[in-house]
């Protein structure tokens, strides 16, 4: 299988690829990992006349703390997301997604920044990185803006960002205090698989033992974007979390979504299933905020 | 228009002037002939292409071949040394664990990766290693077992890639 002609360029740093980009403009395509671009190449649905590689960037490698926020390179592959220990310590559930994307193949090439880009309803990052509140930094030659990432995707491939700009960085607040979050996909086998439905919760209590302060409950796969159950997390803000609250509001975040018919399932058992994923998600989140409270204590 | 790039492929070094669009997987089987690495669905799905990139493994239907210069690969090619079969193809080979052998090379890529970072593998560990890498002979039981009695025996493997 042929990929289409295209001129490729390989800027040095994030300076030279931004000018690159706004004299190209719809004309080129970053690349990052290549897991989703080159497929679509192949298969015709896009033609870049140019490809611009962002492998020499070293701008949008490496994570780690800067300015009390936590920062995550875009061109961070899936592997490396997932053997972070500090994502693993205090981003559960995002290293839950990375650990279950694509295949041990796929997560060496595949970018953290491709993730979100790829804008694809399925993606694994953007229901966890929306729960955790992460906000996006997109760069062109004029200068930067920052996003929330709930306001990033505008549907099935498409963005907020424009042809000129580039994912420059992912920035998480370090988890409140009395906090968890929780991941949970299904498929129908265990790799190389795009989820049926996929769900990411967060939850901060108020304090040890105490009332639901702050909530996020993200639905994957069920709605063009990744979607916030907002009725859901009502629901749940000010109570006491337990058994019978997450079995009611998982019902809510239930009614709320916005499935489709498809090959991979029906609309009916996605919502079926988003209500059980949806507890599962907030039992995980439920379970690390009281664990995060006994290692405070250690 | 065509660039110059120059790589290392099982410790040798080639230099080859490739179109942009020419992935890895065809620089490496019909530029310079090393057919071990199969083609098969060409979309990152089945494996079968996989080569080890700087120490990874990866698909390399998925990689452009321009984005290789200056790294190392390693391929199927490069596991057997003077002294014979790398122990794994020794293993796949003793357990029945090929069949048409389509899979095979990118399944002992993948298990070497494997077992140089965690000499003693339990199953799921293997499962999941090897879980990108589709077969479909053998039902995958016979790999697996294969994988396995060459774990812990990683100081006869040979070097790192």
């Amino acid at each position: 299988m042929l990929l289409p002609k295209f001129q490729y360029y390989a800027p040095e740093n994030l300076r030279e690829a931004c000018e690159m980009l706004a004299g190209l403009k719809e004309k080129a395509r970053p690349l990052a990992g290549g897991t989703d671009l080159l497929v679509n190449m192949k298969q015709g649905s896009l033609s870049p006349r140019y490809v611009v590689s962002l492998s020499k960037l070293k701008e949008l490698k490496g994570l780690g703390v800067k300015d009390k926020l936590f920062h995550i390179g875009p061109c961070v592959t899936a592997a490396e997301l997932a053997e972070s220990s500090r994502v693993k310590h205090d981003f559960a559930a995002l290293s839950m997604g990375a650990e279950n994307l694509g295949s041990p193949l796929i997560r060496n090439l595949a970018t953290i920044g491709g993730n979100l880009m790829s804008a694809r309803p399925a993606a694994d990052l953007p229901p966890s990185l929306i729960a955790y509140g992460a906000k996006v930094v997109l760069k062109n030659k004029g200068g930067q803006r920052s996003v929330d990432l709930k306001e990033f995707f505008k549907g099935p491939g498409q963005t907020v960002a424009g042809p000129d700009e580039i994912l420059s960085q992912i920035q998480l607040e370090n988890p409140p205090p009395y906090s968890g979050a929780g991941y949970v996909k299904l498929g129908k086998r265990k790799a190389l698989e795009i989820s049926l439905v996929n769900v990411a919760a967060f939850i901060a209590l108020e304090r040890p033992n105490g009332a639901i302060r702050d909530a996020r409950i993200v639905l994957g796969s069920v709605a063009p974007v990744p979607m916030r159950a907002e009725s859901a997390e009502k629901a749940l803000k000010g109570e006491k979390p337990g058994e019978s609250l997450f079995a009611k509001v998982s019902q809510a975040a239930a009614k709320e979504c916005k499935p489709i018919d498809d090959f991979r399932g029906s609309a009916s058992y996605r919502r079926a299933m988003v209500a059980v994923l949806t507890k599962r998600a907030l039992n995980m989140a439920f379970d690390e905020a009281r664990e995060r409270e006994l290692r405070r204590w250690k | 228009m065509k660039t110059l790039i120059s790589l290392i492929i099982n410790d040798k070094e080639y230099e080859v002037a490739v179109e942009p669009n020419r992935t890895l997987s065809d620089l490496i089987r019909y530029d310079l002939g090393l057919t071990g690495t199969k083609k098969g669905c060409e979309m990152g799905e089945c494996g079968s292409c996989t080569v080890i990139l700087d120490g990874k493994p990866v698909n390399s239907c998925l990689v452009l071949a321009v984005q290789a210069d200056g790294r190392y690969v390693k391929t199927v090619e490069g596991l057997e040394t003077e002294e014979g079969l790398h122990p794994l193809q020794d293993a796949f080979i003793r357990h029945g664990a090929i069949q048409c052998g389509f899979c095979t090379s990118g399944m002992l890529l993948s298990a070497k990766n494997l077992l140089e970072n965690n000499a003693n593998p339990d199953e799921t560990e293997i499962r999941r290693a090897i879980s990108g890498n589709l077969c479909r002979c053998t039902g995958y039981q016979k790999i697996v077992e294969a994988i396995d009695s060459v774990s812990g025996r990683t100081e006869k493997m040979g070097g790192k890639s």
